[in-house]
Protein backbone atom coordinates (compact mmCIF):
# COMPACT_ATOMS: atom_id res chain seq x y z
CA UNK A 1 0.00 0.00 0.00
CA UNK A 2 1.19 3.61 -0.81
CA UNK A 3 2.55 5.69 2.28
CA UNK A 4 0.57 8.89 2.27
CA UNK A 5 1.68 10.13 4.93
CA UNK A 6 5.42 10.05 7.10
CA UNK A 7 6.07 11.72 9.90
CA UNK A 8 10.00 11.17 10.72
CA UNK A 9 11.61 12.27 14.39
CA UNK A 10 8.85 14.63 14.77
CA UNK A 11 10.28 16.89 17.82
CA UNK A 12 8.15 19.97 19.64
CA UNK A 13 8.85 20.81 23.22
CA UNK A 14 6.94 23.65 24.99
CA UNK A 15 8.99 25.70 27.20
CA UNK A 16 6.70 24.28 29.85
CA UNK A 17 8.49 21.50 29.01
CA UNK A 18 5.32 19.39 27.14
CA UNK A 19 5.19 18.30 23.59
CA UNK A 20 5.81 15.66 21.33
CA UNK A 21 9.45 13.80 21.14
CA UNK A 22 10.62 11.64 18.28
CA UNK A 23 7.15 10.35 17.01
CA UNK A 24 7.44 8.36 13.94
CA UNK A 25 4.86 7.45 12.19
CA UNK A 26 3.46 5.62 8.70
CA UNK A 27 0.10 6.06 7.49
CA UNK A 28 -0.98 4.08 4.73
CA UNK A 29 -4.00 4.73 1.59
CA UNK A 30 -7.14 4.00 2.65
CA UNK A 31 -6.05 3.86 6.40
CA UNK A 32 -8.61 4.89 9.18
CA UNK A 33 -6.14 5.64 11.45
CA UNK A 34 -6.91 6.70 15.26
CA UNK A 35 -4.79 8.62 17.71
CA UNK A 36 -5.39 7.95 20.56
CA UNK A 37 -4.16 9.21 23.68
CA UNK A 38 -5.48 11.11 26.93
CA UNK A 39 -5.64 15.15 27.29
CA UNK A 40 -2.48 16.52 27.12
CA UNK A 41 -0.26 13.76 25.08
CA UNK A 42 0.61 15.60 22.23
CA UNK A 43 -2.39 14.77 19.78
CA UNK A 44 -3.30 18.18 18.64
CA UNK A 45 0.68 19.45 18.58
CA UNK A 46 1.54 16.46 16.40
CA UNK A 47 -1.22 17.19 14.02
CA UNK A 48 -0.91 20.75 14.09
CA UNK A 49 2.90 20.37 12.76
CA UNK A 50 1.15 18.47 10.19
CA UNK A 51 -1.05 21.32 8.84
CA UNK A 52 1.08 23.49 9.43
CA UNK A 53 0.23 25.66 12.10
CA UNK A 54 3.30 25.38 14.26
CA UNK A 55 6.80 24.57 13.62
CA UNK A 56 8.67 21.11 14.75
CA UNK A 57 11.69 21.66 16.33
CA UNK A 58 13.06 18.71 14.43
CA UNK A 59 11.59 16.29 12.01
CA UNK A 60 9.90 16.65 9.24
CA UNK A 61 5.93 15.60 7.85
CA UNK A 62 5.76 14.48 4.55
CA UNK A 63 2.00 14.42 2.40
CA UNK A 64 2.10 12.64 -0.81
CA UNK A 65 6.03 12.76 -0.26
CA UNK A 66 5.69 16.15 -0.38
CA UNK A 67 7.36 18.37 2.86
CA UNK A 68 5.02 20.19 4.79
CA UNK A 69 7.54 22.97 5.85
CA UNK A 70 9.19 23.38 1.77
CA UNK A 71 6.36 22.54 -0.23
CA UNK A 72 3.69 23.36 1.76
CA UNK A 73 0.84 23.76 -0.95
CA UNK A 74 1.54 20.62 -2.46
CA UNK A 75 1.34 18.83 1.01
CA UNK A 76 -1.81 20.08 1.54
CA UNK A 77 -3.48 20.44 -1.72
CA UNK A 78 -5.27 17.23 -1.09
CA UNK A 79 -5.92 17.10 2.52
CA UNK A 80 -9.04 18.42 4.61
CA UNK A 81 -8.45 19.22 8.11
CA UNK A 82 -10.02 20.29 11.63
CA UNK A 83 -7.93 21.22 14.21
CA UNK A 84 -8.61 21.50 17.76
CA UNK A 85 -11.88 23.98 16.96
CA UNK A 86 -14.12 23.98 13.66
CA UNK A 87 -13.58 28.07 13.02
CA UNK A 88 -15.76 29.64 10.71
CA UNK A 89 -16.16 33.36 9.65
CA UNK A 90 -18.96 34.62 12.24
CA UNK A 91 -19.33 37.76 10.14
CA UNK A 92 -20.32 34.80 6.78
CA UNK A 93 -22.94 32.62 6.28
CA UNK A 94 -22.59 28.90 5.91
CA UNK A 95 -22.64 29.57 2.03
CA UNK A 96 -20.04 32.21 2.01
CA UNK A 97 -17.73 30.36 4.38
CA UNK A 98 -17.85 27.96 2.04
CA UNK A 99 -17.31 29.66 -1.00
CA UNK A 100 -13.93 31.07 0.49
CA UNK A 101 -12.30 27.56 1.31
CA UNK A 102 -13.62 26.51 -2.27
CA UNK A 103 -11.52 29.21 -3.84
CA UNK A 104 -8.57 27.44 -3.27
CA UNK A 105 -9.71 24.38 -5.11
CA UNK A 106 -9.83 24.46 -8.75
CA UNK A 107 -13.00 22.19 -10.06
CA UNK A 108 -15.38 23.36 -6.31
CA UNK A 109 -18.20 24.99 -7.93
CA UNK A 110 -22.08 25.96 -5.92
CA UNK A 111 -23.09 22.10 -6.48
CA UNK A 112 -20.20 20.75 -4.40
CA UNK A 113 -20.98 23.15 -1.71
CA UNK A 114 -24.84 22.40 -1.65
CA UNK A 115 -23.55 18.43 -1.74
CA UNK A 116 -21.30 19.15 1.49
CA UNK A 117 -23.94 21.26 3.44
CA UNK A 118 -26.88 18.20 1.99
CA UNK A 119 -23.97 15.68 3.87
CA UNK A 120 -23.09 17.42 7.16
CA UNK A 121 -27.31 18.36 7.23
CA UNK A 122 -26.02 22.22 7.09
CA UNK A 123 -28.65 22.80 3.95
CA UNK A 124 -30.91 24.57 5.45
CA UNK A 125 -28.86 26.82 7.44
CA UNK A 126 -26.95 27.60 4.29
CA UNK A 127 -27.90 31.48 4.70
CA UNK A 128 -27.17 31.72 8.67
CA UNK A 129 -24.70 32.87 10.03
CA UNK A 130 -22.31 30.50 12.34
CA UNK A 131 -22.46 32.99 15.56
CA UNK A 132 -26.40 31.80 15.97
CA UNK A 133 -24.81 28.11 15.35
CA UNK A 134 -24.65 25.33 18.40
CA UNK A 135 -21.11 24.25 18.96
CA UNK A 136 -22.26 20.95 16.91
CA UNK A 137 -23.58 22.92 13.67
CA UNK A 138 -20.07 24.66 14.26
CA UNK A 139 -18.25 21.19 13.86
CA UNK A 140 -20.97 20.08 11.41
CA UNK A 141 -19.66 22.95 9.21
CA UNK A 142 -16.28 22.23 10.04
CA UNK A 143 -16.40 19.45 8.53
CA UNK A 144 -18.20 20.12 5.39
CA UNK A 145 -15.25 23.06 4.81
CA UNK A 146 -12.86 20.10 4.98
CA UNK A 147 -14.55 17.74 2.35
CA UNK A 148 -15.78 20.22 0.18
CA UNK A 149 -12.29 19.67 -2.11
CA UNK A 150 -12.84 15.84 -1.89
CA UNK A 151 -9.30 15.30 -0.20
CA UNK A 152 -7.41 12.25 -0.53
CA UNK A 153 -6.50 12.62 3.29
CA UNK A 154 -8.65 13.99 6.00
CA UNK A 155 -6.94 15.03 9.25
CA UNK A 156 -9.07 15.51 12.15
CA UNK A 157 -8.69 17.09 15.68
CA UNK A 158 -11.53 15.14 17.98
CA UNK A 159 -14.25 15.79 15.17
CA UNK A 160 -16.82 14.74 17.81
CA UNK A 161 -16.24 17.75 19.74
CA UNK A 162 -19.63 19.25 20.46
CA UNK A 163 -21.75 16.44 19.08
CA UNK A 164 -25.03 15.09 20.38
CA UNK A 165 -25.21 11.29 19.98
CA UNK A 166 -27.15 11.63 17.05
CA UNK A 167 -24.31 13.86 15.42
CA UNK A 168 -21.80 11.23 16.69
CA UNK A 169 -23.44 8.57 14.71
CA UNK A 170 -23.79 10.95 11.21
CA UNK A 171 -20.21 11.71 11.62
CA UNK A 172 -18.75 8.31 12.14
CA UNK A 173 -21.56 7.01 9.19
CA UNK A 174 -19.77 10.04 6.98
CA UNK A 175 -16.02 8.78 7.48
CA UNK A 176 -16.81 5.10 6.78
CA UNK A 177 -18.71 6.27 4.14
CA UNK A 178 -15.96 8.40 2.55
CA UNK A 179 -13.49 6.05 3.63
CA UNK A 180 -15.34 2.98 1.97
CA UNK A 181 -16.63 5.10 -1.55
CA UNK A 182 -13.97 7.61 -1.83
CA UNK A 183 -10.93 5.52 -0.10
CA UNK A 184 -10.20 8.82 1.62
CA UNK A 185 -7.16 8.09 4.10
CA UNK A 186 -8.39 9.56 7.58
CA UNK A 187 -5.81 10.58 10.65
CA UNK A 188 -8.41 10.83 13.53
CA UNK A 189 -6.93 11.69 16.67
CA UNK A 190 -9.44 11.40 19.70
CA UNK A 191 -9.38 10.53 23.71
CA UNK A 192 -12.97 8.88 23.36
CA UNK A 193 -11.74 5.45 23.05
CA UNK A 194 -14.95 3.62 22.33
CA UNK A 195 -15.37 6.11 19.22
CA UNK A 196 -11.76 5.34 18.04
CA UNK A 197 -12.65 1.74 18.72
CA UNK A 198 -16.26 1.84 16.07
CA UNK A 199 -14.50 4.06 13.71
CA UNK A 200 -10.73 3.43 13.02
CA UNK A 201 -8.84 0.09 11.84
CA UNK A 202 -5.10 1.34 12.80
CA UNK A 203 -4.49 2.87 16.03
CA UNK A 204 -1.38 5.01 17.55
CA UNK A 205 -1.33 5.52 21.12
CA UNK A 206 0.83 8.55 22.26
CA UNK A 207 1.50 9.31 25.48
CA UNK A 208 3.58 11.92 27.29
CA UNK A 209 4.64 12.98 23.69
CA UNK A 210 5.88 9.49 22.69
CA UNK A 211 4.17 7.30 20.13
CA UNK A 212 3.91 3.87 22.49
CA UNK A 213 2.58 1.55 19.80
CA UNK A 214 0.99 1.16 16.58
CA UNK A 215 -1.07 -1.74 15.63
CA UNK A 216 -4.30 -2.84 13.66
CA UNK A 217 -7.54 -2.55 15.46
CA UNK A 218 -8.35 -6.61 14.45
CA UNK A 219 -5.09 -7.12 16.09
CA UNK A 220 -5.46 -5.50 18.70
CA UNK A 221 -8.96 -6.83 19.96
CA UNK A 222 -7.79 -10.49 19.04
CA UNK A 223 -5.74 -10.01 22.13
CA UNK A 224 -7.82 -7.49 24.35
CA UNK A 225 -11.19 -7.70 25.42
CA UNK A 226 -12.13 -3.89 24.63
CA UNK A 227 -9.27 -0.95 22.97
CA UNK A 228 -9.19 0.60 26.54
CA UNK A 229 -7.78 -1.93 28.05
CA UNK A 230 -5.13 -2.07 25.45
CA UNK A 231 -4.49 1.00 25.76
CA UNK A 232 -4.15 1.07 29.63
CA UNK A 233 -2.07 -2.39 29.12
CA UNK A 234 0.26 -0.05 27.09
CA UNK A 235 0.71 2.80 28.99
CA UNK A 236 1.45 0.18 32.41
CA UNK A 237 4.28 -1.40 30.10
CA UNK A 238 5.49 2.15 29.52
CA UNK A 239 5.21 2.10 33.55
CA UNK A 240 3.15 5.47 33.34
CA UNK A 241 -0.27 4.77 33.93
CA UNK A 242 -2.42 6.45 36.81
CA UNK A 243 -3.80 4.08 39.55
CA UNK A 244 -7.46 5.50 38.56
CA UNK A 245 -7.26 3.61 35.05
CA UNK A 246 -5.81 0.75 35.97
CA UNK A 247 -8.83 -0.35 37.53
CA UNK B 1 -1.02 33.45 -9.50
CA UNK B 2 -4.45 31.50 -9.52
CA UNK B 3 -3.74 30.53 -5.76
CA UNK B 4 -2.54 34.36 -4.38
CA UNK B 5 -6.09 35.62 -6.52
CA UNK B 6 -8.24 33.24 -4.50
CA UNK B 7 -6.88 34.71 -1.43
CA UNK B 8 -6.93 38.10 -2.42
CA UNK B 9 -10.55 37.80 -3.74
CA UNK B 10 -11.42 36.27 0.24
CA UNK B 11 -9.80 39.18 1.96
CA UNK B 12 -11.63 41.72 -0.17
CA UNK B 13 -15.15 39.97 0.68
CA UNK B 14 -14.21 39.20 4.32
CA UNK B 15 -13.59 43.56 4.48
CA UNK B 16 -16.56 44.05 2.21
CA UNK B 17 -18.49 41.91 4.32
CA UNK B 18 -17.75 43.42 7.87
CA UNK B 19 -18.83 46.49 6.61
CA UNK B 20 -15.79 48.76 7.29
CA UNK B 21 -16.09 50.13 3.45
CA UNK B 22 -19.56 51.80 4.10
CA UNK B 23 -18.40 53.37 7.37
CA UNK B 24 -15.01 54.75 5.16
CA UNK B 25 -17.71 56.23 2.62
CA UNK B 26 -19.69 57.53 5.29
CA UNK B 27 -16.96 59.65 7.29
CA UNK B 28 -15.38 60.62 4.15
CA UNK B 29 -18.76 61.66 3.22
CA UNK B 30 -19.42 63.90 6.11
CA UNK B 31 -16.07 65.33 6.79
CA UNK B 32 -16.14 67.28 2.77
CA UNK B 33 -19.74 68.18 4.01
CA UNK B 34 -18.96 69.31 6.73
CA UNK B 35 -16.13 71.27 5.65
CA UNK B 36 -18.02 72.41 2.63
CA UNK B 37 -20.75 73.94 4.73
CA UNK B 38 -18.06 75.68 6.86
CA UNK B 39 -16.36 77.24 3.92
CA UNK B 40 -19.77 78.30 2.62
CA UNK B 41 -20.63 79.80 6.41
CA UNK B 42 -17.17 81.56 6.29
CA UNK B 43 -18.68 82.75 2.75
CA UNK B 44 -21.28 83.97 3.87
CA UNK B 45 -21.70 85.15 7.61
CA UNK B 46 -17.78 86.58 7.28
CA UNK B 47 -17.61 87.78 3.78
CA UNK B 48 -14.51 85.69 3.64
CA UNK B 49 -13.16 83.94 0.26
CA UNK B 50 -12.90 80.73 1.51
CA UNK B 51 -11.71 78.27 -1.16
CA UNK B 52 -12.08 77.61 -4.78
CA UNK B 53 -13.50 74.15 -6.54
CA UNK B 54 -9.53 73.61 -7.41
CA UNK B 55 -8.03 74.36 -3.55
CA UNK B 56 -11.28 72.42 -1.85
CA UNK B 57 -10.10 68.92 -2.60
CA UNK B 58 -6.77 69.42 -2.23
CA UNK B 59 -7.63 71.04 2.23
CA UNK B 60 -9.82 68.04 1.86
CA UNK B 61 -6.59 65.97 1.69
CA UNK B 62 -4.43 68.03 3.97
CA UNK B 63 -7.17 67.43 6.91
CA UNK B 64 -8.01 63.71 6.01
CA UNK B 65 -4.43 62.82 5.26
CA UNK B 66 -3.37 63.39 9.20
CA UNK B 67 -6.53 62.35 10.63
CA UNK B 68 -9.30 59.70 9.15
CA UNK B 69 -7.42 58.47 6.74
CA UNK B 70 -4.83 56.85 8.83
CA UNK B 71 -7.50 55.96 11.60
CA UNK B 72 -9.42 54.29 8.77
CA UNK B 73 -6.54 52.65 7.69
CA UNK B 74 -5.18 51.99 11.24
CA UNK B 75 -8.92 49.96 11.35
CA UNK B 76 -8.59 47.55 8.41
CA UNK B 77 -4.50 46.92 8.76
CA UNK B 78 -5.59 45.29 12.72
CA UNK B 79 -9.12 43.62 11.25
CA UNK B 80 -7.19 41.84 8.88
CA UNK B 81 -4.60 40.84 11.37
CA UNK B 82 -5.54 41.06 14.88
CA UNK B 83 -8.90 40.48 14.85
CA UNK B 84 -8.10 37.33 12.35
CA UNK B 85 -5.31 36.33 15.89
CA UNK B 86 -7.37 37.12 18.37
CA UNK B 87 -9.95 34.88 17.25
CA UNK B 88 -7.99 32.05 15.89
CA UNK B 89 -9.77 32.55 12.62
CA UNK B 90 -5.89 32.80 10.82
CA UNK B 91 -6.06 28.63 11.30
CA UNK B 92 -8.80 28.68 8.97
CA UNK B 93 -7.39 30.23 6.39
CA UNK B 94 -3.62 28.57 7.02
CA UNK B 95 -4.78 25.07 7.02
CA UNK B 96 -6.09 25.11 3.31
CA UNK B 97 -3.23 25.15 0.14
CA UNK B 98 -1.87 28.12 0.49
CA UNK B 99 1.88 29.74 1.74
CA UNK B 100 1.89 32.11 4.28
CA UNK B 101 3.65 34.37 2.16
CA UNK B 102 0.76 34.88 -0.52
CA UNK B 103 -1.95 34.98 2.64
CA UNK B 104 0.32 37.85 4.15
CA UNK B 105 0.52 39.23 0.35
CA UNK B 106 -2.94 39.24 -0.36
CA UNK B 107 -4.18 40.96 3.60
CA UNK B 108 -1.62 44.02 2.74
CA UNK B 109 -2.58 44.16 -1.09
CA UNK B 110 -6.31 44.54 0.59
CA UNK B 111 -5.22 46.94 2.75
CA UNK B 112 -3.33 48.98 -0.24
CA UNK B 113 -6.67 48.42 -2.24
CA UNK B 114 -9.22 49.98 1.06
CA UNK B 115 -6.61 53.04 0.70
CA UNK B 116 -6.90 53.88 -2.54
CA UNK B 117 -10.76 53.62 -2.60
CA UNK B 118 -10.77 55.67 0.11
CA UNK B 119 -8.56 58.24 -1.47
CA UNK B 120 -10.95 58.20 -4.69
CA UNK B 121 -14.55 58.42 -2.49
CA UNK B 122 -12.66 60.95 -1.03
CA UNK B 123 -11.14 62.84 -4.54
CA UNK B 124 -14.44 62.84 -6.36
CA UNK B 125 -16.70 63.75 -3.51
CA UNK B 126 -14.69 66.74 -2.55
CA UNK B 127 -14.03 67.69 -6.60
CA UNK B 128 -18.22 67.43 -6.59
CA UNK B 129 -18.56 68.96 -3.61
CA UNK B 130 -15.69 72.45 -5.10
CA UNK B 131 -17.44 72.15 -8.17
CA UNK B 132 -21.13 72.73 -7.29
CA UNK B 133 -20.01 75.46 -4.44
CA UNK B 134 -17.15 76.84 -6.98
CA UNK B 135 -17.20 76.28 -10.18
CA UNK B 136 -15.89 79.30 -11.62
CA UNK B 137 -12.12 78.63 -10.45
CA UNK B 138 -11.97 75.56 -12.35
CA UNK B 139 -8.98 74.87 -14.62
CA UNK B 140 -8.03 71.49 -16.44
CA UNK B 141 -4.54 72.19 -14.78
CA UNK B 142 -5.77 72.61 -11.09
CA UNK B 143 -7.90 69.50 -11.62
CA UNK B 144 -4.68 67.43 -12.65
CA UNK B 145 -2.84 68.80 -9.60
CA UNK B 146 -5.42 67.34 -7.36
CA UNK B 147 -5.66 63.94 -8.96
CA UNK B 148 -1.62 64.17 -8.93
CA UNK B 149 -1.77 64.88 -5.03
CA UNK B 150 -4.65 61.99 -4.08
CA UNK B 151 -2.41 59.70 -6.71
CA UNK B 152 1.23 60.40 -4.65
CA UNK B 153 -0.38 60.00 -0.81
CA UNK B 154 -1.48 56.33 -1.43
CA UNK B 155 2.65 56.09 -1.35
CA UNK B 156 3.12 57.23 2.84
CA UNK B 157 -0.64 55.53 3.50
CA UNK B 158 1.09 52.55 1.86
CA UNK B 159 3.99 53.01 4.38
CA UNK B 160 2.00 54.12 7.17
CA UNK B 161 -0.11 51.08 6.65
CA UNK B 162 2.70 48.75 6.83
CA UNK B 163 4.10 50.13 9.96
CA UNK B 164 0.57 48.77 11.84
CA UNK B 165 0.58 45.75 9.99
CA UNK B 166 4.15 44.94 11.89
CA UNK B 167 2.67 46.37 14.90
CA UNK B 168 -0.44 43.93 14.79
CA UNK B 169 2.28 40.87 14.39
CA UNK B 170 3.80 42.15 17.20
CA UNK B 171 1.01 42.29 19.61
CA UNK B 172 -1.65 40.10 19.64
CA UNK B 173 -4.65 42.26 21.11
CA UNK B 174 -6.33 44.83 18.39
CA UNK B 175 -6.83 47.13 21.11
CA UNK B 176 -2.86 47.09 22.04
CA UNK B 177 -2.64 47.71 18.48
CA UNK B 178 -4.47 49.98 17.94
CA UNK B 179 -3.58 52.22 20.58
CA UNK B 180 0.51 52.10 20.19
CA UNK B 181 -0.32 52.90 16.54
CA UNK B 182 -2.23 56.28 17.98
CA UNK B 183 0.45 56.87 20.74
CA UNK B 184 2.95 56.43 17.79
CA UNK B 185 1.95 58.51 15.40
CA UNK B 186 1.30 61.16 17.89
CA UNK B 187 5.41 61.20 19.25
CA UNK B 188 5.88 60.78 15.57
CA UNK B 189 4.35 64.29 14.72
CA UNK B 190 5.83 65.70 17.91
CA UNK B 191 8.99 64.47 17.05
CA UNK B 192 8.95 66.04 13.51
CA UNK B 193 8.41 69.15 15.15
CA UNK B 194 10.80 69.00 18.03
CA UNK B 195 13.83 67.63 15.68
CA UNK B 196 12.75 69.56 12.49
CA UNK B 197 16.43 69.30 11.07
CA UNK B 198 15.29 65.16 10.55
CA UNK B 199 11.53 65.30 10.06
CA UNK B 200 12.59 63.70 6.58
CA UNK B 201 13.33 60.72 8.63
CA UNK B 202 9.86 60.67 10.41
CA UNK B 203 7.09 58.66 8.62
CA UNK B 204 4.31 60.86 9.69
CA UNK B 205 5.88 64.14 7.47
CA UNK B 206 5.79 62.39 4.50
CA UNK B 207 2.03 61.86 4.88
CA UNK B 208 2.12 65.70 3.50
CA UNK B 209 4.56 65.16 0.70
CA UNK B 210 2.15 65.24 -2.06
CA UNK B 211 2.77 69.10 -1.55
CA UNK B 212 6.26 68.87 -2.96
CA UNK B 213 4.52 67.67 -6.45
CA UNK B 214 2.39 71.35 -6.46
CA UNK B 215 5.75 73.11 -5.88
CA UNK B 216 6.11 75.81 -8.94
CA UNK B 217 10.23 74.53 -9.50
CA UNK B 218 9.43 70.72 -9.17
CA UNK B 219 12.27 69.53 -6.66
CA UNK B 220 13.29 66.21 -8.14
CA UNK B 221 16.19 65.84 -5.29
CA UNK B 222 13.58 66.19 -2.68
CA UNK B 223 11.19 64.19 -4.02
CA UNK B 224 13.61 61.65 -4.84
CA UNK B 225 14.87 61.65 -1.63
CA UNK B 226 11.34 61.05 0.13
CA UNK B 227 10.40 58.31 -2.07
CA UNK B 228 13.71 56.60 -1.19
CA UNK B 229 12.90 56.76 2.63
CA UNK B 230 9.33 55.62 1.90
CA UNK B 231 10.87 52.73 -0.07
CA UNK B 232 13.71 52.06 2.82
CA UNK B 233 10.41 51.84 5.60
CA UNK B 234 7.95 50.06 3.50
CA UNK B 235 10.76 47.26 2.66
CA UNK B 236 11.80 47.30 6.20
CA UNK B 237 8.36 47.32 7.77
CA UNK B 238 6.99 44.63 5.02
CA UNK B 239 9.85 42.25 5.71
CA UNK B 240 9.37 42.38 9.95
CA UNK B 241 6.16 41.91 9.40
CA UNK B 242 5.55 39.10 7.46
CA UNK B 243 8.91 37.91 9.78
CA UNK B 244 7.18 37.75 12.38
CA UNK B 245 3.19 36.45 10.42
CA UNK B 246 5.37 33.39 8.97
CA UNK B 247 6.81 32.31 12.61
CA UNK B 248 3.34 33.08 14.60
CA UNK B 249 2.07 29.58 15.92
CA UNK B 250 -1.29 28.42 15.91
Amino acid sequence: MNKVIEIKDLTKVYPNGRGILDINLDIYEGDIFGFLGPNGAGKTTAMKIMTGLISADSGDVRIFGHSITEEYEKAMAEVGCIIEVADSFPFLSAYENLKQFSRYYPGVDDQRIDEVLEITGMIKFKHEKPRKFSLGMKQRLGLAAAIISRPKILILDEPLNGLDVEGMIDIRKLIMLLAEKEKTTFFISSHLIHDVELTCDRIGVIYNGKMLNVDRTDNILQNYATLENYFVSEVERNGRVPSSTNQ
Amino acid sequence: MAVFQAALINEIEKLYKKKKVMVAIFISLAVIVVGQLIIVGMRTGFGLRGVGSVEFPILVLSVVVNTILPLLTALVAIDCFSSEFSNNMMRVTLTRPVSRFKIFTAKVTTIVIFILFNLFVLFAFSLLAGFLFNANSATVAGFFKIVLSYSVSLIPMIVLALGIVFLANIFKNGTSVFFVSILGFLILKAGAVLFSQYSSLFITSQLDWYNLWLASSFPFSRIGHQLLIMLGYGIMFFTAGYYLFDKKEY
